[in-house]
């Protein structure tokens, strides 16, 4: 590496290794206070522990519902955007890109004035008379399910949208000159071919969806304590730091782990 | 869309799911009632008038630009020549250090506030102010290296060469050639970097300070104490600013190109 | 005079690969040399390390006579084309060729003069105040040699300059690059992989493979007496024998003929058998297989007129025979 080159570099890495790397790796080895062999004894305590247990259940679970409704409905989305032209097409594409640039805290209030007490739905529902007491629906799992959806389709249809452009129309032409239906084109040739994006989407809508804040706080209160807001809890109410820690190394774990996966799919999918 | 009815529906629900909740934020900031409820009772400006009048929201609010123009600032300066190495320098190991630099990327954001909490406030009793700037700077270095990247990796590099070939020096042609070419990506990097500062909420949790708050955050706390439509017009003053911005965006550099930028 | 430029003993070596081996050049004033080879045999790396891009592994590079090696592109004072022509896209046709003006420092009239007058002589008058994007492939190219030569370089560098054009359009620029070069006088260094491009252009022609110089000479010189076979072979010498004696010896396949030659100069008959015809219009291709004076069986190739081969189908034995003028003997 010449000396220019080492320049350029080093003030970018400084600011990089204070701000995020060393932080990052003495939270793990030295939380204030707490022995350094703390965290990965808390770890261990954690995760044979019914109660962080069912927390870490309720992520996952969530995360792995949110994951399938987001390319459930993202990836028929974006196949719509892909094939479709004119006006139209730009206008919902650009409708569907424009919540990543919107405040998760703007999005996710929403869901309040939808499922509170006094909200729309409930009010739907006591107006065409299904029910005089509509039931709880704000701080539910159906609530944070509703708001991790919302929140993470748009990254769900960018995805699968770069994949499915990239596969050529006349494909789908070619499988149905060959007899294959219009549903039966889709899912042998265009689903095979935007797999890689599909696996990008999944990936990065269950990363999100385990690790996000703001909507099990607003939706999921304390009755549906998930990772992050445990942590939060760990960190200000108890200043648990170990605990805090502990709870931090989970959620990475499962990032990585899910991005270790997605890197593996991908692979397969490149040398098959 | 009427041969596809299947994949037609489920884009609709997509649609409602992702739009309709915002504009039922919108519908409640314009009530005259004093809770949070549907129908909105009456029409009226007065939650507007409350939520601008309303010192937390404006002091984090100012807090939160300041912070966002901060942040992005320095994660270009310090990106962009990062950036030049990695694609135009001779480096081993190209890959690990661009990797490196996307690394933020990848760990949860609330995993790296609680680790500058812990141990640079706590643990190092730096104030909060250097450690969001920190924090976010170090959040925005990603962005930086990577939509600026992608601009660098289209620009033929015989440009530069012929650049020096006629005259320039380095430097210079830098300046008249190379960050000509760059600017739609700088322009993409600092959008996309103030914005995504800005409406940060896990790396900023925790670092919050009775002196400088950041607007969601103060947001967050807000709904917890008090349940009336002065948050929603704060939402919907920002989702107005937010539509003001996505309109230069695509006038200027474009939606796609933007979002191209990230998602790799 | 002096030479415009030299390279003497220069190398270039990426890792373990020697791009340039030690070569030993000299480029001469005033007119148009072009470096010759297929891709990968280091015409280009020269060409780059001549203009500064690169600096030799070891060896020295002089311009003018005055050692540059290490001397960086923008102290050179060189005119360089690109292959992709590497025009600045932010700036106008009439910027881009003022570019190197402005960084000389000539006052803004004198800039505009200049400007001017190349246009004028590439053809572009008209374009001045277009952006790069909008013009063909043509004029782009047009655009980067009035950038080049605006600067009233020492050298014009040309590498691949054709390459990127269509068939019709590059034959036009030939002419065109080589008017232009006798009206400026410019010395002008060429890098091309196309063999018509650098006969027709070349004053002097540096045939390379491999990191080395296989030759230099008049595209006369090269194309009637090739040193060696891999000359031979890229400027389209099919037949390879070897006589009684040893000789090594090729032909051109249109220099080789069919039947008994009718007089007696020929230096060179063998019996031969047709194995394939392929017919193309005006001439017909002949493969035939012959034994050479050394006894070895050889495949040739004939290019002979359509109506002398009309009777010929595979497995008709012939003789094939070459005027001694034509048979050039070559290194082995």
């Amino acid at each position: 590496m010449s000396r220019k080159t080492a320049l350029l570099l080093l003030p970018g890495f400084a600011f990089l290794a204070a701000g995020f790397l060393v932080p990052a790796v003495a939270m793990l080895i030295a939380p204030p206070g707490e022995e350094p062999t703390a965290v990965l004894s808390r770890f261990g305590e954690m995760i044979t522990d019914p109660y962080e247990l069912r927390i870490i259940g309720r992520t996952v679970t969530l995360g792995l519902i949110v994951t399938a409704l987001c390319v459930g409905l993202g990836f028929p989305i974006a196949y719509l955007l892909a094939r479709s032209q004119g006006r139209w097409g730009g206008i919902l594409l650009a409708l569907a890109i424009f919540p990543l640039l919107l405040s998760n805290v703007v999005r996710t209030f929403g869901w309040l004035v939808l499922l509170g007490a006094n909200g729309a739905i409930g009010k739907l529902l006591t107006a065409t008379g299904l029910t005089d007491d509509p039931p709880q629906m704000l701080y539910t799992p159906l609530a944070v399910v509703l708001g991790l959806t919302q929140l993470f389709l748009p990254l769900a249809i960018i995805s699968c949208y770069s994949a499915v452009a990239q596969v050529d129309p006349g494909l789908d032409d070619a499988a149905r000159g060959l007899g294959a239906g219009r549903t039966r084109a889709f899912w042998s040739v265009v689903v095979p071919l935007s797999g890689p994006g599909i696996v990008v989407a999944a990936t990065l809508v269950f990363a999100g969806s385990v690790t996000a804040y703001t909507t099990p706080y607003l939706l999921g209160g304390s009755s549906q304590r998930m990772l992050a807001t445990q942590l939060f809890s760990y960190a200000s109410v108890s200043v648990d730091w170990a605990a805090a820690s502990a709870t931090a190394l989970i959620m990475t774990i499962l990032v990585f782990g899910v991005s270790g996966l997605s890197a593996l799919a991908g692979r397969r999918g490149a040398t098959a | 869309m009427r041969a596809r009815p299947v994949a037609a529906s489920l884009a609709v629900l997509g649609y409602i799911i992702m739009i309709v909740p915002i504009l039922f934020v919108v519908v409640t900031a314009f009530s005259a009632g004093r809770t949070l409820r549907f129908p909105p009772q009456g029409f009226s400006l007065t939650w507007f008038e409350a939520a601008v009048t309303y010192d937390p929201f404006m002091e984090s609010l100012v807090s939160s630009l300041y912070l966002a123009a901060g942040a992005t600032v320095l994660a270009l300066l310090l990106g962009v020549p990062a950036t030049i190495a990695i694609h135009r320098g001779k480096i081993p190991g190209k890959g690990l250090i661009e990797g490196l630099f996307l690394s933020p990327l990848i760990v949860p954001e609330l995993v790296v506030g609680l680790a500058l909490y812990q141990q640079l406030m706590i643990g190092l009793g730096l104030d909060n102010l250097s450690t969001l700037l920190l924090g976010h700077t170090a959040l925005l270095l990603p962005y930086a290296v990577r939509v600026t990247g992608a601009s660098l990796a289209l620009a033929d590099p015989a440009v530069e060469e012929a650049a020096r070939g006629l005259g320039a020096g380095p430097v210079r042609a830098f300046l008249t050639v190379t960050l000509p070419l760059l600017r739609p990506g700088l322009f993409s990097a600092a959008l996309l970097g103030f914005v995504t500062s800005f409406n940060n909420v896990p790396l900023s949790l925790l670092l919050q300070d009775r002196e400088f708050r950041t607007l969601p955050v103060t947001m967050l706390d807000y709904v917890q104490q008090s349940y009336n439509p002065r948050i929603a017009a704060m939402a919907t003053l920002i989702l107005a600013a937010t539509v003001v911005v996505a309109v230069i965006a695509e006038r200027t550099v474009g939606f796609a190109r933007i979002f191209g930028g990230i998602n790799q | 005079m002096s030479p415009a430029a030299e390279f003497i003993g220069v190398t270039q070596r990426f890792g373990d690969f020697t791009a340039v081996d030690a070569i030993d050049l000299e480029i001469p004033e005033g007119k148009l040399t072009t470096l010759l080879g297929p891709s990968g045999c280091g015409k280009t790396t020269s060409l780059r390390m001549l203009a500064g891009y690169s600096r030799p592994t070891s060896g020295t590079i002089r311009i003018h006579g005055v050692d540059s090696t290490t001397l960086p592109p923008e102290k050179r004072g060189l005119g360089m084309v690109f292959q992709s022509y590497a025009l600045f896209p932010h700036l106008t046709v009439a910027e881009n060729v003022g570019y190197g003006l402005k960084l000389r420092k000539l006052p803004r009239a004198a800039v505009q003069q200049k400007v001017e007058e190349t246009l004028e002589l590439v053809g572009l008058a008209h374009l001045h105040k277009s952006k790069p994007k909008k013009l063909s492939g043509g004029q782009q190219q047009r655009v980067a040699l009035a950038r080049a030569i605006a600067i009233r370089p020492r050298l014009l560098l040309l590498d691949e300059p054709l390459s990127n054009l269509d068939a019709r359009l590059r034959v036009q620029m030939r002419t065109e690059l080589r008017r232009i070069q006798a009206e400026t006088g410019l010395t002008v260094v060429l890098v091309t992989h196309d063999q018509d491009e650098a006969l027709e252009m070349s004053d002097l022609m540096v045939l390379m493979r491999g990191g080395k110089i296989m030759q230099t000479g008049t595209p006369r010189e090269v194309f009637s007496r090739p040193a060696n076979r891999f000359v031979a072979d890229f400027l389209g010498y099919e037949n390879f024998l070897t006589d009684q004696t040893h000789t090594f010896s090729t032909v051109r396949p249109e220099h080789l003929i069919l039947g008994a030659a009718s007089d007696g100069s020929a230096a060179l008959r063998l019996d031969a058998t047709v194995v394939s015809t392929a017919y193309r219009g005006v001439d017909l291709l002949v493969t035939l297989d012959a034994v050479d004076g050394a006894g070895e069986t050889v495949r040739l190739l004939a290019d002979v007129r359509a109506g002398d081969g009309a009777g010929l189908t595979p497995g008709t034995r012939t003789t094939v025979s070459a005027a001694a003028a034509h048979l050039v003997p070559i290194a082995a």
